[in-house]
């Protein structure tokens, strides 16, 4: 079981306080602050900072100028389409993860290592090589643009393309999410609910799913995370139209190369925002997996 | 209910679990499947479950051959070694949960379901408990539960894998005999797995030695003890090893059996 | 649980229902080149007024701005542009190679094309502190030079081909002291951006290096938008003839409709009323009379023009194809 949850909240309270209490694996006091000062400055340095930089130089010219960045037709286009993109793909990556993730960890077939390499994927090749291959297939020159064309269906260069875009970059983070989990989980609560006389719906709904909840819910928030944030893969199916295919990342670009550093640094602090409330979700979602973990690890 | 296995073939590759098993449980017997691990007896009971298929061979449920019919369909109450309770549920919504699933046209009444999860916590003496997680529960409690959560459908067979398994030598011994009694009283069709001879010895009215996907002995507690039918039987009972004092002390006491002198002799010899 | 499933259905029919209200009213798309931005923001609304005083149409604009050799890969590749404003005549050659422009184009509009002008100048820090008065003057050591890929930007061409022309007419100049001259002025490039507004942002917002090899557009937008205080403008001895070049795609607007409006789009660009906001946006206009309004807001320059190189064609064949001569330099730095 505590393997199970070691994804979610491996760095809790639980495992290292084994650590400390073990003279055999107990390091000297000065190494432990060491490396937490080591750490936490350098991570304090790296990423808070930058964060702080981000507020200030969005509110230098005050809330007026901040407030009318925001609202700005094609701001507010940029944050809709971003929505819209996750909003697609996010439902989609959560079907298609749960799916993955279930028939990798619950069932033995051929080409299984295969499914979970091309999982693994979109995590290894580079976001504008992933957009590259949407202008290779949907590209007028590509394999099937030239009939999309006579067809009048576009999806490059359009929102289809940039919620492709932006659902293959997600796409690793659910079913990544669930498979250790629902390994480590096993088959037997399946089982029984089968064996209780449930429907497969009925068992997945009632026992799987509730099982898995809390990495799900963790799976979900990276990849909106991610879906919102995106920009090499984006960048290269957008166009950059400007009101119609321009993300919030593409948008704070075009606004940072106008000279409109506040404006840039406005859209730029809600999505900075957005990366502390998926902090905040995610602490919250870890804590609570924490909390039922620990009462499982009584058990055994 | 009488369930009948005829013929039950199942390889895992090239590994045979179960060579050509026949056998017959008749109906309200408590039948103990012995053997040591990796003999074939869990895959039997999950044979007889429906949680596996036999590659050959037939399952007959009541005389009826139900080698095809779905788990779902075969009404069996299935005990898991590790209980495999509804971690996120409490017990009394584990208990309920079958009742809940079935659908609406056979489904009891949400009051009728509560008087009848009750009644079966009562029969586990564990009513006071029905609020609790399963991870708030002893071992010993999480595996009453399972049995009550099993119960609830009312099945026709009673089918337990290794129930005592995870407990302690203590909690083991008072469970088994709580198991036999519950058994006395509801006399519902049940096999359970075990690979612990004494437990098999004492537990069950019929004790089946399986070795190697096939079966080494049937018969009564006594029969096997006093007159083994193959060299593994005597030397998987262990009768050598522990004397007379133990059988008859720790074993058979529980059942009123009589053990001959002889048993003991020729197994000591 | 099913309350969030609900949730997301319910908020997934409202996306579709958001997508489809978004078309309507004839549009026109503009792909242009990194530097334009300023300008097409002021031409829009003009041009939009005209056409609407003129036909009582109204029409509305989007606008896509990038390098200019990556907007042409992405026309190519299918971004349904009605019009191209480009940093190049190459650019729209290599659109034209795929069919999507009549291979005529450059004689459809008037002065091959290009209805503003503008040439490379070197933006450098305030005060000059290292005395770079011309382009001589990159090549000497501990001079730190900013300029874009020739390989992925228009502009960048421009510069390559500036410093090239002005070697080369240097007493005793060849295109082989052209190319030791060019070599030496890369050697001296610190960050080689992808793109004209990268660099200017490398330079004037991160504040790398000495001089920055710009348009002169460009140039004089940064110091207006970023303060007089704080850059100065060099115009060199001798600079090149940028030609930014314009095109309908004719593939696309016989689609969609939109010959007639993106054609009178291009045109508009001619008329005084056009020219006179490319050279308030510090573009040099075409118009004689236009020009010699802003005659006094630019520096004077000798302008070799891209003839002198034989044409685009020769000129990427001969510097910017693979293995072509800035390959050999920058290979060999």
């Amino acid at each position: 079981m505590s393997g199970a949850t070691a994804t979610l909240a491996g760095h809790g309270g639980s495992v290292s306080s084994r650590y400390e209490d073990s003279s055999a694996t107990r390091e000297p006091t000065w190494v432990k602050w060491t490396l937490v000062t080591i750490s936490l400055s350098f991570f304090s340095f790296f990423l808070l900072l930058p964060l702080f930089a981000v507020f200030t130089e969005a509110l230098r010219k005050g809330w007026d100028v901040y407030w009318a960045a925001l609202v700005e037709p094609d701001a507010l286009s940029a944050i809709k389409l971003t929505l819209i993109a996750a909003a697609i793909a996010v439902p989609l990556n959560l079907v298609f993860g749960v799916a993955a993730a279930w028939s990798i960890s619950k069932f033995q077939f051929p080409g299984k290592q295969f499914l979970i390499t091309l999982i693994d994927l979109p995590f290894s090749v580079s976001p504008v090589v992933a957009g590259l291959i949407y202008v290779l297939i949907f590209g007028r020159q590509g394999w099937i643009g030239g009939w999309l064309m006579d067809h009048d269906i576009k999806i490059l260069f359009a929102i289809p393309g940039i919620v492709l875009a932006t659902t293959f970059v997600t796409f690793p983070f659910i079913a990544r999410e669930l498979i250790p989990l629902m390994e480590a989980q096993g088959k037997e609560e399946e089982e029984a609910s089968i064996v209780l006389g449930a429907t497969g719906l009925q068992t997945f709904w009632h026992v799987t799913l509730p099982n898995i909840k809390w990495g799900l819910i963790y799976g979900v928030i990276l990849c909106n995370a991610r879906a919102m944030g995106e920009f090499g893969a984006v960048s290269v199916v957008s166009g950059h139209i400007r009101g119609e295919t321009n993300t919030m990342p593409l948008h704070v670009e075009i606004l940072y190369n106008e000279y409109q550093f506040a404006a840039a640094f406005a859209v730029a602090s809600l999505l900075a925002l957005l990366a502390l409330l998926t902090l905040a979700v995610k602490t919250f979602v870890e804590w609570q997996a924490g909390k039922s973990n620990n009462q499982s690890d009584k058990e055994e | 209910m009488s369930i009948q296995v005829k013929n039950i073939n199942k390889r895992f590759g090239d590994f045979v679990a179960l060579d050509n098993v026949s056998l017959d449980f008749p109906t309200g017997e408590l039948t103990a499947l012995l053997g040591p691990s990796g003999c074939g007896k869990t895959t039997l009971l999950r044979v007889i479950a429906g949680l596996e298929f036999a590659d050959s061979g037939n399952v007959l449920l009541e005389g009826e051959d139900a080698s095809d019919t779905h788990v779902r369909e075969r009404n069996v109450g299935f005990v898991f070694q590790h209980y495999a309770l509804f971690r996120h549920m409490n017990v009394f919504d584990n208990v309920a949960y079958g009742l809940r699933m079935k659908p609406r046209k056979t489904r009891p009444a949400e009051t009728e379901i509560k008087r009848k999860v009750h009644d079966l916590l009562n029969l586990v003496q564990l009513d006071w408990l029905a609020d609790r997680f399963p991870s708030q529960l002893s071992g010993g409690q999480r595996q009453r539960i399972a049995l009550a959560r099993a119960l609830a459908v009312e099945p026709r067979v009673l089918l337990l894998d290794e129930p005592f398994g995870a407990l302690d030598a203590k909690v083991r011994k008072e469970l088994r005999q709580w198991l036999r009694r519950l058994h006395d009283e509801l006399h519902v069709t049940s096999i359970f797995v075990t690979h612990d001879q004494e437990e098999a010895l004492e537990v069950s009215d019929r004790v089946v030695l399986m070795n190697h996907g096939k079966v080494e002995q049937i018969g009564t507690a006594q029969q096997v003890v006093e007159t083994p039918a193959t060299p593994f039987v005597s030397e998987f009972l262990d009768l050598r090893d522990h004397g007379p004092e133990w059988l008859i002390a720790a074993k058979l006491r529980h059942r009123g059996f009589e053990l001959k002198q002889a048993t003991t002799d020729r197994s000591a010899a | 649980m099913k309350s969030t499933f609900t949730r997301a259905l319910i908020s997934l029919s409202l996306i579709a229902g958001l997508v489809a209200s978004a078309s309507a009213q004839t549009s026109l798309l503009n792909v242009s080149y990194d530097p334009t931005r300023e300008l097409y923001q002021e031409f829009n609304p003009a041009f939009a007024k005209y056409w609407k005083a003129k036909t009582g149409e109204d029409v509305a604009f989007k606008a896509s701005h990038g390098g200019s050799g990556k907007q042409a890969r992405a026309v190519i590749d299918g971004l349904e542009a009605d019009v191209v404003t480009l940093a190049l005549g190459g650019d729209i050659d290599a659109i034209a190679d795929k069919g999507l422009i009549a291979p005529d184009w450059q004689k459809r509009l008037p002065h091959n094309a290009a209805p503003y002008s503008s040439t490379i100048v070197f933006l450098v820090r305030k005060g000059n502190p290292k005395g770079i008065k011309d382009w001589g003057d990159l090549i000497k050591p501990g001079v730190e030079i900013i300029t874009p890929n020739p390989k992925t930007s228009g502009g960048a061409r421009w510069n390559y081909l500036a410093a090239w022309g002005y070697a080369k007419q240097l007493k005793g100049g060849t295109d082989a002291t052209a190319q030791e001259f060019v070599k030496k002025l890369f050697a001296n490039v610190k960050v080689l951006d992808s793109g004209a507004r990268g660099s200017t942002t490398t330079f004037v917002e991160r504040g790398i290096g000495d001089v920055l090899l710009a348009w002169e557009n460009e140039a004089y937008l940064s110091v207006k938008e970023l303060g007089p205080d704080k850059f100065e403008i060099v115009t060199p001895s001798l600079s090149i003839l940028a030609e930014p070049s314009v095109s309908v795609v004719d593939k696309v607007v016989d689609k969609k409709g939109t010959r007639k409006v993106a054609t009178a789009y291009l045109e508009y660009l001619y008329t005084p009323e056009g020219q006179d906001i490319a050279g308030r946006n510090y573009y040099r206009p075409t118009d004689k009379k236009v020009a010699a309004k802003y005659a006094s807001q630019l520096g004077k320059v000798n302008l070799i023009t891209i003839e002198n190189f034989g044409g685009w064609a020769n000129v990427a064949k001969v510097h910017f194809s693979d293995g072509g001569t800035f390959d050999q330099i920058y290979a060999n730095k």
